[in-house]
């Protein structure tokens, strides 16, 4: 009998009158931004995992060449190369340089984009938006970041900025001081933060197990420090057997800020990766024969108080929902990011999501978070989900700094 | 605008909301009307077979219930068979179909179970006379045969909800299909059925490509074929419109094989008529008049369009509120969603509508 309500509920809908409902975005226009390839490289442990030899410039061009060879398009159907990175020194030089080496026409200019962790996805959003734009019909966009290679440069502002806001003067704390913030002023305890930091390990390494991943990793061939060269094609931050009694055991990482729940073991791990995706016009895709592995709707960003930064995906997400029409009911699959079990337990928990349908392969607390890639890895870890289970409804979301 | 009138003549179904209604092909003052208790939303189903009294049309016909069906689930649609003329085929809530002869009592003579989900649409085909179609909110379509204990053929093609299917009236192998995935679906049921590749890889069973694929805006709940001209289609949508779709654009040519779909081609709609303010949940082109279509709405009225000048009024510009002076009449008398409508097959100008007010009522498309 509900359903039927709803059903007639939803006929009712005046959003379905101006196109805004999950109806009418499932209808294919020419004019569709499509996805029509992902890839992503290990997510490698920094300073000593599989790619603390590899320079982001040659990471970049790796994840260049995965694309290409993934999409099996002409390079030169490239109208623009756009690359999420938050912290690798002198990028944009980078970038361009590994755009060229890896067969990109010097006609394809290279952007960089930044808005911290959500870099990735902003790239992707940004080739999206041109495309919608009607700038460009074809465009590449990646996130990588080399974390091994990130040079630690204390920052501070100037006093009048701190003399004018508090919350300019928050901007200046570090990340870990937002997590204890959100699981002090919410109420979040530790057990369920390492509750949720263990799932997450467990559904990663079951994923893992299970080939998932081998789906979306390119193997690439970098320096082995030695001199050398090896294929590094698998994640390896992936703890099998994490139980939240174990990550119970570990101290606390920030005693200095109460209540002091954050860990190493339910927060984020530091790692090196680069995902990426190409996307175009569906024109374009069918002239090519290209098929499409998703369409690319709308993009929603939201600011909040700096000193509880991670919640952000509380507001953002009810805001795209709000923009695109569709109903939370009606999302198959999220991915949040793990910055933090702190914020991560906390939008799950307020935004009232079937964990079920949460992070189904794991996140950041297993898998690592490479500030500029993860955006982009959500991305191509939730196309291959959404496939596998024949469904077609996804959102991504993620806590930016500050 | 015309001023409104009160119906020619009215019938009560008492505690069943109408859900749809068909004139008889056969007796020219009998039609059948499938209800629900509740609204369909839970409870009992209720077959109504009405007649006009003795007086035709005018003064007063009298339109009365002469025989009724009770079934366990809402009935949701019917279609009079084309080749018994007691026959009746439903729709039903529970996912039955259900056939009928209507000069026994109280049971079906056949009964079907293979949708998995509310079944919400039937259509008897008029020139291959021993098939009809199902469309259901399990998002398949199926083609039956009333001897057969299995359908003939089943067609996952819809991503959502099938709302609506009909037979073309000038080619028995032509079916369109109407979903809540915004689509409106030609299929050919002479191709062969094509094997897809399910998700993950998985071999789905072989199904029919649809040959034409039109996005129509909303969530598409009717249509109706043009009984004159041929490939040409009207729907009725949650974004309140009335969308004229002349299929030949879409499929590339009358007469040439239907096989080859150009994407980008007959996407738009020849005429789209505005005015409903609510979606639109019945379309249906006269049986008499090439020009003329009736609508039925949850805005708890109906009209009637004169499509030739909505096509005109899109030809010379974007579509206007009314259709650019193609709506002809706006039936007010119900007072709750008006879901369903049909031209009397016999009598030129006379429509039946059926509503959620739990009254059937009878009236002149012209006034």
């Amino acid at each position: 009998m509900s359903s039927r309500i709803s059903q007639i509920a939803s006929q009712l809908d005046p959003r379905s009158w101006s196109g805004k409902s999950l109806a009418s975005h499932k209808v294919k226009h020419d004019d569709d931004v499509v996805i029509v390839a992902t890839a992503r490289t290990p997510f490698c442990k920094a300073r000593k995992g599989g790619l603390k030899d590899t320079k982001f410039d040659l990471l970049c061009m790796q994840m260049f060449k995965s694309l290409l060879a993934r999409s099996e398009i002409d390079p030169t159907l490239i109208q623009d190369v756009v690359v999420g990175n938050v912290h690798n020194d002198d990028s944009e030089y980078y970038i361009r340089a590994a755009s060229l080496a890896a067969g990109i026409p010097n006609t394809s200019p290279t952007l960089l984009v930044n808005r911290f962790c959500s870099s990735g996805l902003m790239a992707i959003r940004t080739v999206a938006n041109q495309i919608q734009a009607g700038e460009i019909d074809c465009g590449l966009a990646i996130g990588a970041e080399s974390m091994t290679n990130h040079a630690g440069r204390p920052y501070s502002f100037s006093q009048e900025l701190n003399a004018a806001s508090q919350e300019a003067q928050d901007c200046s704390m570090p990340m870990g001081w937002t997590s204890e913030n959100v699981a002090g002023q919410f109420n979040i305890s530790r057990q369920k933060m390492d509750e949720y930091a263990a799932r997450s390990h467990n559904r990663a390494a079951a994923a893992q197990a299970a080939g998932k991943f081998d789906a979306e990793i390119v193997p690439i061939t970098v320096p082995d420090g030695q001199g050398g060269h090896k294929l590094v094609s698998a994640d390896d931050g992936i703890r099998p057997s994490t139980s939240a009694q174990d990550l119970a055991k570990i101290r606390a990482a920030f005693p200095q800020w109460a209540p002091s729940h954050t860990t190493g073991g339910n927060a984020s791990q530091i790692t090196d990766g680069a995902a990426g995706v190409i996307l175009m016009r569906r024109s374009l895709a069918n002239k090519l024969g290209k098929k499409p592995i998703a369409k690319y709707v709308s993009c929603a960003v939201s600011g909040l108080e700096p000193r509880i930064m991670g919640i952000g995906p509380a507001l953002a997400i009810p805001k795209l929902l709000e923009q695109t029409g569709v109903k939370k009911e009606e999302v198959d699959l999220f991915e949040i990011n793990e910055a933090f079990a702190s914020m991560y337990v906390y939008c799950v928990e307020k935004l009232g999501l079937d964990p079920e349908k949460v992070n189904v392969n794991g996140g950041a607390c297993a898998l690592g978070h490479p500030l500029g890639a993860t955006g982009a890895r959500l991305v191509v870890t939730i196309l291959k989900e959404l496939e596998r289970r024949n469904q077609h409804v996804a959102v991504v979301s993620m806590c930016i700094g500050t | 605008m015309i001023p409104p009138s009160p119906p020619v003549s009215r019938c009560r179904t008492q505690g069943f909301a109408g859900y749809n209604l068909a004139w008889s092909p056969f007796f020219e003052n009998k039609l059948a009307v499938a209800s629900s208790a509740n609204y369909g939303l839970v409870g009992n189903g209720r077959l109504h077979i009405m007649s006009l009294g003795p007086g035709a049309v005018a003064p007063s016909p009298g339109l009365m219930v002469e025989k009724m069906f009770d079934t366990q689930d809402g009935l949701y649609d019917l279609a009079w068979s084309e080749a018994h003329e007691n026959q009746i085929v439903t729709a039903s809530g529970d996912g039955s179909i259900k056939l009928w002869d209507v000069a026994l009592n109280d049971h079906p003579i056949r009964n079907w179970a293979e949708h998995t989900r509310e079944v919400f649409s039937v259509d008897w085909n008029n020139i291959k006379k021993e098939i009809f179609a199902s469309s259901s909110w399990d998002c398949s379509v199926k083609v039956w045969h009333p001897e057969r204990k299995t359908s003939l053929t089943t067609i996952q093609s819809h991503t959502a909800c099938v709302y609506a299917c009909a037979f073309s009236p000038h080619n028995p192998d032509l079916l369109a299909t109407g979903s809540g995935d915004g689509h409106l679906r030609l299929f050919d049921l002479r191709q062969p059925p094509t094997t897809g590749v399910g998700g993950g890889g998985a071999v789905a069973p072989p199904t029919l490509e649809p040959v034409a694929t039109l996005p129509v805006g909303g969530e598409v709940l009717c249509l109706d074929w043009n009984k004159y001209r041929p490939l040409t289609v009207a729907t009725g949508s949650t974004d309140r419109g009335v969308k004229v779709w002349d299929l030949r654009n879409a499929i590339g040519g009358v007469g040439k094989t239907l096989s080859t779909s150009l994407p980008g081609r007959g996407q738009m709609p020849v005429a789209a008529l505005l005015g409903h303010e609510y979606a639109v949940r019945k379309v249906a082109f006269s049986p008499h008049s090439a020009n003329l279509l009736a609508s039925a709405s949850y805005d708890m009225t109906a009209r009637v369009w004169d499509v030739d000048a909505g096509v005109q009024g899109m030809a010379s510009g974007m579509p206007a509120v009314g259709g650019s002076g193609a709506m002809r009449r706006v039936y007010d008398a119900h007072t709750e969603f008006v879901v369903g409508i049909g031209w009397s097959l016999f009598h030129e100008g006379l429509v039946a509508s059926t509503a959620w007010d739990c009254e059937t009522h009878l009236w002149g498309a012209m006034g």
